[in-house]
C-alpha cells in the first residue's frame, strides 16, 4: 500500500515528521518499507522574477537573464524560449543538486556568466518530457521559496508492507484512523455533499442479486447527462503520486475513492448497459466474456459476474467489461459500490490470473458497512468534476446484512498474556479510540464491538492484540518465565548425528548441503535397474524446474554433481560428505519414510600438494578406513565386508557391501567407471553409503574398559605366500581363532607381489604381539603357540611360508 | 714402579688433553683403566710388591686412577659439549615450511548455525524436536489457523505433492505434533528443512528454520521478549539491541517481527539494513488460541509463545555473506574458511 504524507495529513493533523511518521507506522505493524522524499534536498530550486532577458551576444540560441532570486539577482544564461521577462520562473542556484546527480556549478557559457539554471519539469524529475522551462503563476510564492514547498509538491511517499490481516488498511483513511488512535487525535472523515436531482435512481436502474451468498450487498447511483474529460491536476498528481495512471475523471474518482475509503468502485456506461438493469449472478459454466484489458476469458459457474439484462458486464469484484467500459462519449453512469464473498473472488482472480486492485480488496475483505459512503463519496466527487445529475436516493440491496455481538472482553486477561499492568480504564480508553463500541457487562468483563471495518477482529485475543499494538510493543518489559523445570536431553538420533558430524569432519572432510530435490532421472544416471525402490520418487505437482522436480531416494548422485562442479573450479583433491534426509514412498501408507542417510565421496589425491610426502591418489582404502573410523566410534559389532550383490554404481572388483551380522548398513568402494562418466569426472572417485538410522540401532552404548598389562610383551612375525584371492581378512581369522588371550593384537604390516613372488600369489606378513595381562609370559609358552597358529595358517589355508 | 706410575701418568694426561673427540676419549679409558688397560696391568703388579710398600703404591695408583679420571671426565664433559655445540652450529631446518598435518574438514555454516542455537536454548531448558519434511496440510496450515483459501497461505508458497501432502513451508507444523504428543509445559526448538516455491537472488526454494515453542500455566509476551533478547545477545554479542513490533502470523496472537539493531553498522544505517539500523531476524509471538483448540490444549489456564527463523539468514549475517545462493553451491573454496 502506497500512502503519501499530505495524504494522510489532511485526515489526521499529526505533528510528526515524515520519519518519525514512518517508525510511528512501522511500530504500529504497517511496517514502512520504502520512503521517498519528494523536493529533498532541492531546497535551493527557488521561485524566482526575470528582470530581464536579452540575446546572448555570443550564441544565437541563447539568452541572458537578470534572475531575482528575492535577495540578490543574478545572471544567468538559458537556452529555453518559452519565457519572457517578467515571467516567474524556477531557478536552480548553484550547489544545487537535481536528480541524476546534476551538480548546479558557476560556469561560463560562450563567455558570459551564468550563476544557476532555469529550470523545466524533466529536470526537477517531474515529468518525462518538457517543452521548456517551467513558467509560474505570477505570485505563487514569495521569490526565493523552494519550488516544491510553493507547489505543494513537497511530500513524502511511504511504500507500506501490509499483513495480510489488515484489510481495513488497504486504504488512506484505514491508516490515518491507526495514527489517530495511536496518538488519540480525532480524525477527519472526507467530506460527501450531495445534490440530487428529481429522477429517482430506482426509477432509471434495477438491481437484481440472484447469488446473496456471493455478494451480500450491492449498492448503485445513476448520474446523467455528465461529461467524461481529463482528470484536473490536483487528482492526476495525487493518482501519480501512488503510483496509479490518469485514465478520465470518472474512472480516476473511483479509483480515488478505492485508496481513499479501500472500497472498489466500478462505472458502467449505463446507455451501453441493456435494460438499464444489473443482475448479479453466477456465471454459466463456459460462458465467455471480454475484461477490460482486452482478454476474452472462460467463465466457470464458481465465477460470480454482474451482468446487464442480456450478458455479463464485469466479473464481479475482479475487472469490468470492455462491452461496458467508460468512454469519452459516455453521458450517463452506473456507479457500482458493493461488497462480495472474499473466499469467491479469491478464487475467481486466482483462476483467471487476473490479480487487480479491486480484487485484493475484495479478497481480504472490506467494509460492508461502508458500501454507501464509498459510492455517495464517489458520486459527489463525480459530480463535482464531471457535470450532470445525480439521481435520488442510492439502490442498496443488502440482503446478507448480520447483526454483530459484542465480544466479551476481560482487561485483567489482557494484562496477563502481555504481561504489563494498565488500568482497566486505560485499556477501555484504547479500545474507545480504535472506535469500538463499549459496554459493561455484569461480571465485570466488558461487552465490545469491533468497528465493521476492523473485520480481524472476532475474539477477545484480537482485542489484546490490539492493546499490545496501541499501548506500544516497546513498552512491554522483557521478563524470563518462571517455568518448571524439564528434565530432557538431545535423543541418541540427535546426539549421534551431531557426533558423527564432528568425526567426518575431523577426518577431513567437509560437509555440503545439496538441495532435497533432484532430476526424475538422477536414478538412471546410477545405472539402477527399472524395478530398483529408489527409482520411484516422489513427485513435486508443482516444481519449479524439471531439475528439482522428485524428491530423492538416494544422495550420492547429488554429492557427485557437487563433487564434478568443484572439480570445474580446479578443487580436484575433494573429501565431501553429506547427512540428510531421502524419501522413500511406502506401501499402503501416504506419508513416505525420511530416513537420515550419510554418504561420502573422496577423489584426487591423499595429502594435496605436499612438499614432504609423495603426492599419492586416494584409494579405496582411504575411503574404508573413514568408514572402520566412524564404525569403530559407534562401536557397531559383527561388522564384515563383503562384495556380494553390490548397487550398480559401483566398480565390482574394488567395492564391498558393509554387514554388521547379517543386515547391511552401507557400502563402501569405487565409483563403476560408467557412472563416473556419467557425472563427468574424470578421475575415480570412491564413495561411501551409509543408513544413519540402522548405525543408531546398532550403536552399542556399553562398554568395558579393561585395564591395560602391566607385562612385557613379545612380537612374532610370519610372511606366508598365498594366492591372489585368498582375501587378508581370512588370515587374520584364522590366527584370531586360536582364541587365545595372550594374542594381543594381530596387524598385517605387508603386502607384496613382485620379484620373489610367482604370479597369481601375494606375499602377506602379519606381525602378533603375545601378552598376558596376568604374567611375564615364558619363552616356551610363546612358541608353542605362535607354531600352533603357524600350523593352523598352514593346514587350513595352505599357505607357504617364506 | 713409582716412575712408572709418574710417567703412564703424564703421558696420560698429555693424552687427555689432546684428544677432543669422545671416540678418542673413550680409547684411553679403555687403554688405561679398561681391563686390559697399562693402570690395570699395574695395579695387578702390586702383589709383587713388598708388604710395606703395598699400601703406599696402592695408595699412589688409586690417586693416579683419580686423577686421571677425573681428567677423562671432564675432558669428556667438553668434547660431549663440542658435539652438541657443532651440531647446533650445522643443524638447520626451513621452519617456514608448512606443516605436517592432519587435514580439517568443516561444517556447512547451515550446521554450524543451526548447533549454536540449539545450544544456546539447551541452556534455557529448550530440548530439540523433529518432524516430516513431506507433511499434511492439515499440520502444515490447517492447525496453525490457516484455513483453506486464506489470504494467509500466500505469505508461504508451497511445493504440493499428492494427496494434500505438501513439503512444509515453515518449521512450525512440529510444534503441532509436539503439542499433539505432549501436555505442557512443553520447551522446544525444532530446526530443520522447509520449502517454498520460490527462486532468486534472495530465496532458495529449500532453505532452513528453527522454531521454538514454550508453554507453561503463566508465559506472558513479557517473557518471549525475555528469551529473545538472551537469544539474541548470546548469538550476536551482548549488547545486541533487540526491537520487537506488531506483525501478523495466522497461528499466533499478538504476533511480533524481531528485529536486531544492524550487526553491520551498529544501528546508523547501511545497504545491508536498507538505512533503518535494524535486521529483521524471526518471527514470533503470542500461541494463538485456535492453535491450542486443534491439539486439545485448555487455552484458558495455559499461554506460550513461539518464535522461527531463518538460519540462512542468520548464518549470512554472522559470516557476512552477501548472497544466499553460495550457501548451496556447495564450493569448497567457501565451505572450507568455515
Amino acid at each position: 500500500m502506497i500512502v503519501t504524507y499530505n495524504w494522510l495529513k489532511e485526515f489526521v493533523d499529526f505533528e510528526a515528521n515524515p520519519d518519525e511518521l514512518a517508525a510511528l507506522l512501522t511500530m504500529l505493524g504497517l511496517e514502512v518499507e520504502s520512503m521517498e522524499k519528494l523536493g529533498d534536498g532541492l531546497d535551493d530550486v527557488v521561485v524566482a522574477l526575470v528582470e530581464e532577458k536579452r540575446q546572448h551576444p555570443n550564441a544565437d540560441k541563447l539568452s541572458l537573464c537578470r534572475v531575482n532570486n528575492g535577495t540578490e539577482v543574478l545572471d544567468v544564461v538559458c537556452g529555453a524560449q518559452n519565457f519572457k521577462q517578467g515571467d516567474t520562473v524556477v531557478l536552480a542556484q548553484t550547489g544545487a543538486i537535481l536528480p541524476g546527480d546534476f551538480k548546479i556549478k558557476r560556469s561560463k557559457i560562450r563567455g558570459e556568466e551564468s550563476c544557476g539554471m532555469l529550470c523545466s519539469d524533466k529536470e526537477l524529475g517531474l515529468a518525462e518530457e518538457s517543452a521548456g522551462i517551467i513558467v509560474l503563476t505570477p505570485g505563487i510564492a514569495p521569490l526565493g521559496t523552494p519550488v516544491f514547498t510553493a507547489l505543494g509538491l513537497k511530500d513524502t511517499i511511504f511504500e507500506i508492507g501490509l499483513t495480510p490481516n489488515r484489510s481495513d488498511c488497504l486504504s488512506l483513511i484505514g491508516i490515518a484512523r491507526d495514527i489517530a488512535a495511536k496518538l488519540d487525535i480525532k480524525i477527519n472523515y472526507p467530506s460527501i455533499s450531495l445534490v440530487e436531482g428529481p429522477e429517482k435512481t430506482d426509477a432509471v436502474i434495477g438491481v437484481t442479486i440472484k447469488d446473496p451468498e456471493l455478494c451480500p450487498r450491492y449498492a448503485a447511483r445513476y448520474i446523467s447527462g455528465c461529461t467524461i474529460s481529463p482528470s484536473p491536476q490536483w487528482l492526476v498528481k495525487r493518482l501519480a503520486a501512488i503510483g496509479i495512471r490518469s485514465i478520465n475523471n470518472v474512472v480516476d474518482v473511483t479509483n480515488l475513492i478505492m485508496m481513499e475509503l479501500g472500497q472498489p468502485l466500478h462505472a458502467f456506461d449505463c446507455l451501453r448497459l441493456s435494460g438499464k438493469r444489473i443482475v448479479v449472478r453466477a456465471a454459466e459454466e463456459g460462458e465467455t466474456f471480454t475484461t477490460l484489458d482486452n482478454q476474452q476469458r472462460t467463465l466457470t459457474a464458481a465465477d460470480l459476474v454482474i451482468c446487464d439484462a442480456e450478458r455479463p458486464v464485469a466479473l464481479a469484484g475482479v475487472m469490468g467489461g470492455l462491452n461496458s467500459e467508460i468512454e469519452a462519449s459516455t453521458t450517463s453512469i452506473l456507479l457500482e459500490s458493493a461488497f462480495f464473498k472474499p473466499a469467491a473472488i479469491r478464487k475467481t482472480a486466482k483462476r483467471h490470473g487476473l490479480h487487480t486492485e479491486s480484487s485484493h480488496r475484495f479478497e481480504r475483505g472490506i467494509d460492508i458497512d461502508g458500501v454507501v459512503r464509498a459510492l455517495d463519496r464517489a458520486a459527489s466527487l463525480i459530480v463535482e468534476l464531471a457535470g450532470g445529475v445525480l439521481a435520488e436516493e442510492a439502490i442498496d440491496q443488502y440482503p446478507g446484512k448480520i447483526e454483530r455481538t459484542p465480544i466479551t472482553f476481560r482487561p485483567e486477561k489482557a494484562n496477563e498474556l502481555i504481561g504489563i499492568d494498565l488500568d482497566r480504564n486505560v485499556i477501555l480508553d484504547i479500545l474507545s479510540r480504535l472506535e469500538c463500541q463499549i459496554t459493561q457487562n455484569n461480571d465485570g468483563s466488558a461487552g465490545v464491538l469491533p468497528p465493521s471495518y476492523r473485520i480481524d477482529i472476532e475474539r477477545e485475543i484480537d482485542l489484546i492484540e490490539e492493546i499490545a499494538r496501541l499501548n506500544g510493543y516497546d513498552k512491554i518489559p522483557a521478563t524470563m518465565p518462571v517455568a518448571r523445570v524439564v528434565s530432557d536431553r538431545p535423543t541418541r538420533h540427535q546426539e549421534i548425528e551431531k557426533q558423527l558430524r564432528n568425526l567426518l569432519v575431523n577426518c577431513g572432510m567437509t560437509e555440503v548441503i545439496n538441495f532435497s530435490f533432484t532430476a526424475p532421472d538422477a536414478a538412471g544416471k546410477l545405472l539402477l535397474s527399472d524395478s530398483d525402490p529408489r527409482r520411484f520418487a516422489i513427485k513435486l505437482a508443482n516444481p519449479l524446474v524439471d531439475e528439482q522436480s522428485v524428491m530423492k531416494t538416494t544422495l550420492l548422485p547429488g554429492l557427485l554433481e557437487t563433487t564434478a562442479r568443484n572439480i570445474n573450479f580446479r578443487s580436484m583433491d575433494l573429501k565431501l560428505f553429506e547427512i540428510r534426509r531421502v524419501y522413500l514412498p511406502r506401501e499402503g501408507e501416504d506419508m513416505p519414510r525420511e530416513p537420515l542417510c550419510i554418504v561420502g565421496a573422496v577423489t584426487g589425491s591423499r595429502d594435496g600438494d605436499g612438499w614432504s610426502r609423495p603426492n599419492e591418489p586416494v584409494d579405496f582404502f582411504d575411503v574404508k578406513g573413514i568408514v572402520e573410523s566412524l564404525l569403530d566410534f559407534l562401536d557397531v559389532g559383527g561388522i564384515s565386508w563383503v562384495t556380494d550383490n553390490l548397487d550398480p554404481y559401483y566398480h565390482p572388483g574394488k567395492s564391498c557391501r558393509i554387514l554388521a551380522g547379517r543386515d547391511c548398513i552401507g557400502s563402501v568402494g569405487e565409483l563403476h567407471p560408467s557412472v563416473q562418466k556419467n557425472f563427468a569426472l574424470e578421475k575415480p572417485v570412491f564413495c561411501f553409503e551409509l543408513d544413519f538410522e540402522k548405525l543408531v540401532k546398532l550403536s552399542r552404548t556399553k562398554k568395558t574398559i579393561g585395564a591395560p598389562s602391566r607385562f612385557p610383551d613379545s612380537s612374532r612375525d610370519i610372511a606366508m605366500l598365498v594366492p591372489e584371492e585368498l582375501a587378508a581378512v581370512k588370515i587374520t581369522d584364522c590366527i584370531k581363532a586360536v582364541k587365545s588371550k595372550e594374542v594381543e593384537q594381530v596387524q598385517i604390516f605387508d603386502v607384496y607381489r613382485g620379484k620373489g613372488v610367482p604370479d597369481g600369489f601375494k606375499s602377506i606378513a602379519v606381525r602378533i604381539r603375545y601378552r598376558s595381562i596376568e604374567r611375564t609370559l615364558a619363552e616356551e609358552e610363546i612358541v608353542a603357540l605362535h607354531k600352533e597358529i603357524v600350523t593352523n595358517l598352514v593346514d587350513k589355508l595352505q599357505v607357504t611360508l617364506r | 714402579m713409582r716412575e712408572q706410575l709418574e710417567q703412564l701418568k703424564s703421558g696420560a694426561l698429555q693424552a687427555i688433553a689432546a684428544s677432543s673427540s669422545v671416540e678418542a676419549l673413550q680409547d684411553i679409558r679403555i687403554n688405561l683403566l679398561g681391563r686390559k688397560g697399562e693402570l690395570t696391568a699395574l695395579m695387578k703388579g702390586l702383589g709383587t710388591l713388598d708388604a710395606a710398600e703395598r699400601p703406599v703404591v696402592g695408595q699412589l695408583v688409586n690417586s693416579v686412577r683419580d686423577e686421571i679420571e677425573s681428567a677423562l671426565v671432564s675432558a669428556l664433559e667438553s668434547a660431549q659439549q663440542n658435539v652438541i655445540a657443532a651440531r647446533l652450529q650445522t643443524e638447520r631446518i626451513d621452519t617456514s615450511l608448512p606443516g605436517r598435518r592432519a587435514q580439517k574438514g568443516t561444517k556447512h555454516p547451515v550446521s554450524l548455525v543451526i548447533e549454536e542455537i540449539c545450544s544456546i536454548f539447551a541452556g534455557l531448558g529448550f530440548s530439540v524436536a523433529e518432524g516430516p519434511e513431506i507433511e499434511h496440510d492439515w499440520y502444515n496450515f490447517e492447525a496453525l489457523n490457516f484455513p483453506p483459501e486464506h489470504p494467509a497461505r500466500d505469505m508461504q508458497d508451497t511445493f504440493f505433492v499428492e494427496n494434500s501432502l505438501l513439503l512444509r513451508t515453515h518449521t512450525s507444523p512440529v510444534q503441532i505434533r509436539t503439542m499433539l504428543k505432549q501436555k505442557p509445559p512443553v520447551r522446544i526448538i525444532a530446526p530443520g528443512t522447509v520449502y517454498r516455491c520460490d527462486s532468486d537472488a534472495t530465496h532458495s526454494p529449500m532453505f532452513h528454520q528453527i522454531e521454538g515453542l514454550m508453554v507453561d500455566s503463566k508465559v506472558t509476551f513479557g517473557d518471549l521478549k525475555g528469551i529473545l533478547t538472551v537469544f539474541t545477545n548470546q548469538l550476536f554479542g551482548q549488547k545486541t539491541g533487540v526491537r520487537l513490533r506488531p506483525s501478523y502470523f495466522p497461528f499466533t496472537e499478538p504476533s511480533a517481527e524481531v528485529d536486531i539493531a544492524c550487526v553491520i553498522c551498529g544501528g546508523k544505517g547501511c545497504r545491508v539494513c536498507k538505512n533503518s539500523g535494524w535486521l529483521e531476524i524471526l518471527g514470533a509471538g503470542m500461541v494463538d488460541p485456535e492453535v491450542y483448540r486443534h491439539v486439545q490444549y485448555d487455552a484458558e489456564n495455559i499461554s506460550g509463545f513461539a518464535f522461527g527463523m531463518g538460519i540462512e539468514r542468520i548464518a549470512m549475517l554472522k559470516y557476512g555473506i552477501s548472497d544466499m545462493r553460495l550457501l548451496f553451491e556447495n564450493d569448497v573454496r567457501f565451505l572450507r574458511q568455515f
